[in-house]
């Protein structure tokens, strides 16, 4: 049996039982290479999950939709390593509870994708922790290590072109897990906290504000620079915040559901080089 | 005998124009990202793009711009206004749906109101559109009643010589005239043929659509619901859009002075029709997407007279979780009564 198959038969158990209301999985898209976002109610729908190396929207925001778990019945979902750490941070802020949420695991390595024993958040373990060990070893991506080694003027010019072409659509916040906030810092207009226009200064606000409030939150699952309609390469400003928390806390965001906010907590044998 | 522009000529033509005083601009990529913006030399332009990934109207509505600078003393209010140059401007190379959108909104931006930031730059340009001889699996021109050489919108049609050497010229307007008359020596008489135009298959049946959409009943309709459950309510289908022309107005500075701005804003976001009360009243994801179809295919038709979607397939194509307005309209359009 595929995969694909297996992870059907899986959903169609799940929903045919009642043991979930819902599956969120990835189905056919307008092209042969994309995959959508679909929510599966009956058993009998679950023919329409696709899966397979296109899969790889991170869909652990969609379980914040208002009102979706507050009947306190559980949800199926599909979700990559990265997605199980989004949902940990997400159990950690209060933001849902893992218990009710079923995980339909899988990854994907080059073009073939692999299942991933366990149902619950917890049982992913080993994978992430073997994922944080890749992650302290190599830096994310190619150009991250040509940034570190640039000037920080240099620096400070690649990252005002790349933010001159945003066009403040707020993609990269619709688009991810982590931004949970109901009412958004940008959206507040009684102070404007930070510009609205797409001018440079409003865009460095908006692009700068977004990575802080991501500093020990980011699981690097793409979703963002997918979803940026500019091309801006948003995973290598959080990137580096990744690597900024490994090295000082060893953090690796969303290792389990009771890891402490990296940020919000303080350890007496926290490093403190960085305080002046 | 029909005029023909000559690739190799563009150098020429791009410095007559300039050597004239006219701004020229085109389709440029920089950073896996295309739009248009202003070029000293046609060595700068991308024109092996299907279609920019940022449309034509950045050049005549900027995601923002200064409207007026304020500034209140103890005795008066000084005031003064930021009105776009009369400089005039050639855009060379855009796509028949681009150019179609900007007339699409002339009429809205001279409704009620003459917005005079939209129409300086409007007069002030033209655009020489270049018919499509390629297509990709979102563009969507032919369902919305235009096609791949569409005149709409635009002052000069090349339509691309088959030997891909260069264009066969077509002034369509008096604007479009006067820029071809500073280049009339580069315009050779010739009889090449015009390669064949993009086949771009029809996806759906507008009427259908549009006679659902003007249905009050439908309003409430579940469908509504489903075909919008994985939005994520960002903007990109909006401003990514040739004809989104929302906006909002913010004042940057303080009581004292500041700077009036105009800024794109968009009809996905739930702040965009939020009252100072705290109601909302398109308070559902649903609600938004709704308000975007039925204002592209019932409201503005209803006004104008025209649909205000030319089919240029953004809205899917650079969707995050793959919606748009080609899945919407097939799913009414195949809708039962």
């Amino acid at each position: 049996m595929s995969i694909q198959e297996q992870y059907r038969s899986r959903a169609k158990e799940l929903l045919g039982e009642g043991s979930v209301k819902m599956v969120i999985g990835y189905g056919v898209g307008t092209t042969a290479t994309r995959r959508r976002p679909i929510f599966i109610t009956s058993p009998d729908e679950t023919d329409r999950l696709v899966l397979d190396a296109s899969c790889r929207t991170n869909l652990a925001g969609y379980l914040l939709r208002e009102g979706l778990l507050a009947d306190q019945k559980s949800i199926a979902v599909f979700l990559l390593p990265d997605g199980v750490r989004a949902l940990n941070i997400l159990a950690a802020e209060s933001q849902l509870a893992t218990a009710q949420i079923v995980v339909l695991g899988f990854e994907i390595k080059g073009e073939e994708v692999k299942p991933l024993e366990g149902t619950a958040a917890g049982d992913f373990s080993a994978i992430i922790a073997e994922r944080k060990e890749q992650r302290k070893a190599q830096p994310s991506h190619e150009m991250a290590v040509k940034l570190e080694e640039m000037t920080p003027a240099e620096r400070f010019a690649f990252w005002e072109k790349e933010f001159s072409r945003c066009i403040k659509c707020y993609a990269c916040r619709a688009a991810c897990p982590m931004c949970w906030c109901r009412r958004c810092v940008v959206d507040n207009n009684q102070p404007q906290w930070v510009n609205t226009s797409s001018h440079t200064l409003g865009n460095l606000e908006w692009n700068l504000v977004r990575a802080f409030h991501l500093a020990g939150r980011c699981v690097e699952c793409g979703n963002c620079s997918e979803a940026c309609p500019v091309n801006i390469p948003l995973h290598l400003l959080n990137g580096r915040m990744t690597d900024e928390v490994l090295t000082a806390f060893d953090h690796y965001p969303g290792a389990d559901e009771q890891q402490e906010p990296v940020l919000a907590s303080f350890r007496k044998d926290d490093p403190e080089t960085f305080i002046l | 005998m029909t005029k023909i522009l000559y690739s190799d000529d563009l150098t020429t033509c791009f410095s007559t124009w300039r050597k004239e005083g006219i701004m020229t601009f085109g389709p440029v990529q920089e950073a896996g990202n295309s739009g248009f913006r202003e070029v000293q030399d046609e060595k700068e332009l991308d024109m092996n793009l299907i279609l920019t990934s940022r449309t034509l109207k950045e050049l005549f509505f900027p995601r923002t711009e200064p409207m007026l600078s304020y500034s209140i003393g103890k005795q008066q209010i000084e005031t003064s206004e930021f009105l776009p140059s009369e400089k005039p401007c050639i855009i060379f190379g855009a796509r028949p749906c681009d150019a179609a959108g900007m007339a699409m909104d002339d009429e809205l931006f001279n409704w009620d109101y003459r917005d005079e930031y939209w129409f300086r730059r409007r007069s002030r340009s033209v655009i020489m559109t270049i018919a499509c001889s390629t297509s990709d699996d979102f563009c969507m021109c032919t369902s919305l009643g235009l096609g791949p050489d569409s005149a709409k919108g635009s002052d000069v049609l090349l339509r691309p010589l088959a030997s891909g050497k260069g264009w066969l010229v077509e002034e369509l307007t008096e604007k479009g005239d006067k820029a071809l008359q500073s280049i009339a020596s580069l315009l050779k008489e010739g009889t090449e043929e015009a390669a064949p135009t993009a086949e771009v298959p029809v996806l759906f049946d507008l009427e259908a659509c549009t006679t659902w959409l003007a249905d009050p009943e439908n309003f409430e309709s579940h469908f509504w619901k489903e075909i919008s459950e994985r939005c994520i309510g960002c903007g990109t289908c909006t401003y990514l859009c040739p004809t989104c022309h929302c906006f909002d107005i913010q004042d940057e500075g303080d009581t004292y002075e500041g700077i009036r701005r105009k800024n794109w804003d968009s009809c996905s976001f739930q702040l965009f029709t939020m009252h100072t009360s705290g109601h909302n009243p398109r308070n559902t994801q649903s609600a938004r997407w709704r308000q975007r179809i039925m204002h592209k295919f019932n409201y503005f038709s209803l006004k104008f007279s025209v649909n205000s979607c030319t089919g240029c397939g953004r809205c899917t194509r650079e969707c995050p979780v793959d919606m748009g307005v080609r899945e919407t309209l097939q799913a009414i359009s195949t809708l039962q009564k």
